[in-house]
């Protein structure tokens, strides 16, 4: 009964946020646990003190300012002298930059939110389709916690009881794999529709683009710098960052008025509040799961079906992509970790490490996933394409992170080679 | 005037939530600065984090309003007007049950009736109805939890009265009426 | 019944086992009419929700750390009186005293749960990433800790900046210098290699860290006078399983961070100076049942 309720409500458009919660709520009726009632707003209070979703507001703000203040526009013009004059060059100097803030970031929602805005109407100005480059910039933020730094990692180390450190580096070698990955998509995609060709700059034009540019570079050593000398955590590096972006659009581009402040605040409040409260609602919808105890159930159903690691970890694949459709990333980890690892190295001596790689990248792909996808809500919020004209070119890359996710899953050797 | 209401309060929401952004990132920059002047404050992280919540829920209150929250529209994009348009009557509804179902919460939790009845002893309070809620210690700011919590009343009552609004609003234009 | 009980510890921590210990033997002693469900790894809260949950009767009992309930219940943090204990087997024998036991007596009225008795996580240590010889090394280096008053106290007597910092943070702050240390135990700094991290560990052994067994005040009174004898016999039980787990472990875990060949310090009191004067004058006025541990202590030091 709960399922049909659940989807009924999805599709005649109550807002999702609010379907997880009325579905806890419907739950609880059921279930006849109606003490949970008495905790239900202070949970759902509590899903939000974690230090980590800060960095949710501060990166949609660094966006706002770096894209109010000129900076993007700049970054990605120079990004042109180099490989603009390619047929879809555009395209792949999203997946670069991707990679490249993905070494700064750890965190995919914050990622597409900053490159979202910034990339999918360079790339529609240059004729590209709008779904596509919201799909591209969407894909590309799922390198975010799989190319250290991760939020994710850190998360699951500690659950897992492994240290961070290599856990981080467990991330490298299939962090890569799905860059080229998505870039093979990308060739395949330009391949069959055809990019739009790109111009080469005029050598005046490269050298005025390359120098109106360096103010800018400012914030990815800043972030980077603040991070290994120890002045700043990831997170307090997205303030730093948007206090970069808004010193050099004000003073040196001269494009940003300390007045608008004031309206960047509002729209990072209103897109942040949107994402943030979604978590919450997540947090008490899976509190109520959790409280059930039905992923021990379904833990239980899996050790009688196969005794093969590479079988065991095919089925949890495809349970984790059912459970990445309804609950979001970092959430999801916290869950599932503590329910199914145990069961992953004492019954089929699976490496943690090969584990909380597989797991974490599909809890990630969740994020794209609908009706939960918040990565994807926040790529459509932010480029304005539709989710469902996002998803109609995001296929390819869920397809290939899949067939990552199998390779993951057969040679535990990617994972475990740099540890 | 249900409408003129919730636009006004709407107004209000958005401008508390955008305090509360620039608020954040005012705190997280001083927590940078502090600490590496050596003078690290204790306090900072957990109120930062109190001001994302008032901003999560005021906004989220707000997008009632504006109609920003998340939904999947798949299915009502495709439907023809009349279904469409008791389909969305249906979902405001929906949406006020739970807002209802919110102020009902807030109601148990903060048990207001009860604290008045025991002439705002907490001590008292809280023997009477084994509810702690009045105890409940912020972790470093030194004030009472309840005070940070009353957001949720916020946030049940700013989702009553949008939705409320949204309902006669749409059922009224449904009708024909002005 | 279907009992839950909630912990913060992962699946293989000691605490964690205990609980399922617990649950097994929960489940024998009453012929299979009751069971317990464990929740390990905050899966339902971190410590401050559960206990929120225990006092509603959401969440029926928790194991749960003494830093929580001293937030709560102030004379609770005379357990964190420095050098309350001299070795990890004095900690236990404070922990299983009568005077320990009778403060459990006020949790009811003041929490809303019932305290069934203690167990304990290892001492205290301090994992840094310059040299340290003194507590006057210490002074204006940030210092990552738990957040709770008692410990705050004491970094502060010494004039470290104690920066509260969640557990998933914290390798990396040490890691990049965002804290020049941290209060850890040697558990941890073991498993989860903080040590790599540092230059010196200081196995100062400053405080004990206790954890106590807590079942829902509302859960409580619908008990039977049967269940709640079985029930708190069974969990004090475990959770006293608890401090020899750890007596025994300790040094294993001490001898092998010292094997690592990073600057490995044992100290004493001495080492901090006045500050744990300073610490005991704050809390004999802060906790009414400092005096009454300190008495235990003396009574069973060797
Ligand atoms: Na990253
Ligand atoms: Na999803």
């Amino acid at each position: 009964m709960t399922p049909l309720i659940f989807a009924f409500k999805l599709l005649i458009a109550v807002p999702v946020a609010l379907v997880l919660a009325l579905t806890a709520i419907w739950y609880i009726w059921e279930s006849g646990n109606t003490v949970l009632y008495d905790s239900f707003a202070q949970k759902m209070f509590a899903g939000l003190e974690n230090y980590g979703l800060l960095a949710i507001p501060l990166f949609m703000l660094t966006g706002e300012m770096m894209n109010e203040g000129g900076m993007t526009g700049r970054l990605i013009n120079a990004a042109r002298v180099f490989v603009g004059g390619f047929r879809g060059g555009l395209a792949y100097i999203n997946l670069l930059a991707n990679m490249f803030m993905a070494a700064i970031i750890g965190s995919a929602t914050a990622q597409i939110a900053v490159m979202a805005r910034a990339m999918t109407p360079e790339m529609e100005k240059e004729g590209y389709d709008k779904g596509f480059a919201a799909a591209t910039t969407a894909a590309g933020g799922l390198l975010a916690p799989v190319i250290p730094p991760s939020m994710m990692f850190v998360i699951y180390g500690v659950l897992a009881q492994v240290p961070i450190g290599e856990m981080f580096l467990a991330g490298i070698l299939p962090g890569l794999l799905l860059a080229s990955s998505f870039a093979a998509v990308i060739a395949l995609i330009g391949f069959i529709q055809g990019f739009p060709k790109g111009d080469w700059f005029t050598r005046k034009e490269a050298i005025s683009a390359l120098l109106a540019c360096l103010p800018a570079a400012l914030i990815p050593i800043a972030i980077i710098g603040g991070i290994l000398f120890g002045i700043a955590t990831p997170t307090e590096s997205a303030a730093i960052a948007s206090l970069i972006a808004f010193l050099v659009g004000w003073l040196i581009y001269g494009e940003l008025k300390p007045r608008s402040l004031l309206e960047m605040f509002r729209r990072t409040a209103v897109n942040a509040s949107m994402i943030v409260f979604m978590i919450a609602a997540a947090n008490v919808f899976g509190w109520v799961i959790i409280y059930e105890a039905l992923p021990q159930k379904l833990a239980a159903l899996i050790t009688t079906v196969t005794s093969d690691p590479f079988m065991f970890l095919l089925i949890v694949n495809v349970i984790l992509l059912l459970v990445g459709m309804l609950i979001d990333g970092i959430a999801a980890v916290i869950l599932i970790t503590p329910i199914l690892l145990p069961i992953a190295m004492n019954d089929y001596s699976i490496s943690p490490y090969q584990f909380g790689v597989v797991m974490c990248l599909n809890l990630v792909l969740g994020l794209l996933t609908p009706p939960v996808g918040v990565g994807l809500y926040i790529a459509s919020s932010m480029s304005g394409a539709s989710p469902g004209r996002i998803l109609r070119s995001l296929w390819p890359f869920l397809l290939a992170v899949a067939a990552i996710l199998v390779l993951l899953s057969r040679f535990p050797a990617i994972s475990t080679a740099l540890i | 005037m249900l409408g003129r209401a919730s636009a006004n309060w709407a107004r209000v929401e958005m401008a508390l939530a955008a305090a509360m952004a620039a608020a954040i990132t005012l705190l997280i920059l001083l927590n940078v600065a502090t600490r590496s002047l050596g003078v690290a404050l204790f306090w900072v992280d957990e109120l930062a984090i109190y001001a994302m919540a008032w901003m999560t829920f005021l906004g989220a209150s707000a997008a009632l309003h504006y109609g920003h929250a998340v939904a999947v529209t798949i299915l009502t994009d495709v439907l023809p007007r009349t279904i469409r348009t008791g389909a969305a009557i249906l979902a405001d509804l929906i949406v006020l049950i739970f807002a209802l179902f919110m102020i009902w919460f807030c109601w148990r939790w903060f048990s207001p009736l009860e604290l008045a009845r025991q002439g705002f002893d907490t001590k008292a309070f809280q023997a009477a109805t084994f509810n702690f809620i009045y105890a409940e210690p912020t972790t470093t700011l030194g004030i009472k939890k309840a005070w940070v919590w009353s957001v949720m009343w916020f946030f049940a009552l700013g989702a009553t009265l949008h939705s409320l609004a949204n309902l006669f609003d749409r059922s009224d234009r449904a009708r024909g009426a002005p | 019944e279907d009992f839950r009980i909630g912990l913060i510890t992962p699946p293989q921590h000691i605490w964690t086992k205990a609980a399922e210990a617990f649950g097994t033997e929960l489940a024998e002693a009453s012929g299979g009419a009751h069971s317990l469900t464990v929740f390990p790894a905050s899966q339902l809260g971190n410590e401050s929700e559960m206990l929120q949950q225990l006092q509603t009767g959401a969440l029926d009992m928790a194991f749960m750390t003494v830093a929580e309930v001293s937030n709560r219940a102030r004379d609770f943090g005379a357990f964190y009186a420095p050098y309350l204990a001299n070795d990890i087997e004095h900690a236990g024998q404070i922990l299983r005293s009568d005077t320990a036991k009778s403060l459990l007596e006020q949790l009811p009225a003041e929490v809303g749960v019932v305290g069934t008795g203690y167990g304990m996580a290892g001492l205290r240590q301090i994992v840094s990433r310059g040299d340290i010889t003194s507590a006057a090394d210490l002074a204006g280096l940030k210092l990552r800790i738990t957040p709770f008053e008692p410990i705050l106290d004491f970094y502060n007597a010494f004039g470290a900046a104690p920066t509260p910092m969640p557990l998933p943070e914290v390798y990396d702050a040490l890691a990049n210098g965002q804290v020049d240390a941290i209060d850890m135990d040697a558990e941890l700094i073991w498993v989860l290699k903080y040590y790599e991290q540092a230059d010196t560990i200081v196995q100062s052994d400053h405080m004990m860290f206790p954890m106590v067994g807590l079942v829902s005040g509302k859960v409580w009174a619908d008990m039977s006078g049967d269940d709640r004898a079985m029930v708190g016999e069974l969990m004090a039980k475990h959770v006293d399983s608890t401090i020899d787990s750890y007596i025994e472990k300790e040094q294993g875990w001490l001898d092998q961070i010292a094997e690592t060949g990073k600057t490995y310090t044992k100290v004493d009191e001495s080492f901090f100076g006045d500050a744990v004067d300073k610490w005991n004058a704050i809390w004999s006025e802060k906790s009414a049942a400092l005096d009454g541990l300190r008495e235990v202590a003396a009574d069973t030091a060797n």
